[in-house]
């Protein structure tokens, strides 16, 4: 049976929107606040969307413990309580919109998801970020 | 069209199959492993597929459903222990993947026999962290 199973994860971090293509004006008019040059946080949760096949006798999709691992060391322990633009090297020449983020937490999953869950196991269905209540983006397996 | 409705139980489990040895089984299942069982507040999200009524304007009267699932659902499973009073999870470990497989199980027929609508989702959230959609065989 195939079963999808959704963790999330919560970290704190800052960030300041500014795209170096842009002139000071155009960034400030496209970002607003958020292109404070002295940065801002947030308190941001990640969804991680598995999909699997429930095995007969564990009755589990996925080893919940293994992919809280993987969060903590691909995710959490990278993103928590930085300065993202500053330390997260993707950043260093991508904006860190949520949208950008979210790519980001994907592909940081998948790089080792084969290694970690085997290429017949549970996939990596979709990755979701709330930057905010109201702010939320999802990159999935699917268009 | 797609419309979902959450109902709430609360019920103690515990995560360990006879299939596994007592190391294996706290090493895969961890706290939820203990032998005396723990209990969450589960969140039950129930969505069904259908057209709208032409008059009514309404897939599905939803007193109906909130019936359904009280009698099919929450009578069975609230304040229970699974394990000893919920078949099938005398034989299979209330995993929070078997808990949506069979809220799917009990409900999708009963959701036919309206003939208004066709079960499209169960979402059993276990708790604010954790959570499973079952769509039916895929």
């Amino acid at each position: 049976m195939t079963v999808r199973l959704a963790r999330r994860y919560g970290f704190s971090a800052s960030h300041r929107l500014h795209s170096p293509a842009l002139s000071d004006e155009e960034n400030r008019a496209l970002y607003g606040k958020c292109n404070n040059p002295h940065g801002h946080g947030h308190n941001y949760e990640v969804e991680v969307t598995v999909r699997g096949q429930v095995d007969e006798i564990t009755g589990r999709a996925i080893d919940i413990a293994a992919l809280d691992r993987l969060a903590e060391e691909q995710i959490l322990a990278p993103f928590r309580w930085r300065n993202l633009n500053a330390e997260v090297s993707a950043f260093q020449t991508e904006v860190p919109t949520t949208e950008n983020l979210a790519a980001e937490v994907d592909r940081r999953l998948r790089a080792v998801w084969d290694e970690r869950f085997g290429s017949a196991g549970p996939r990596l269905e979709r990755v979701s970020i709330w930057e905010t209540e109201r702010n939320i983006c999802q990159v999935s397996d699917y268009a | 069209m797609i419309i979902s409705k959450k109902v709430e139980f609360s019920a103690s489990h515990i995560c360990r199959s006879p299939g596994l040895s007592n190391e294996e089984n706290e090493r895969i299942y961890g706290a939820a492993a203990n032998p005396l069982g723990h209990g969450h507040n589960y969140v039950v999200e129930v969505a069904i597929a259908g057209v709208p009524d032409a008059v009514t304007g309404m897939i599905l009267d939803l007193k109906h459903l909130k019936e359904i699932l009280e009698e099919k659902i929450l009578s069975v499973y609230d304040h229970r222990l699974l394990n000893r009073e919920v078949p099938p999870f005398d034989r299979i470990v209330p995993t929070v993947e078997n808990i949506a497989i069979d809220i799917w199980n009990r409900l999708e027929r009963h959701i036919d026999a309206t003939g208004r609508a066709q079960l499209y989702s169960v979402k059993v959230h276990e708790t604010n962290e954790l959570f499973v959609e079952y769509r039916g065989e895929e």
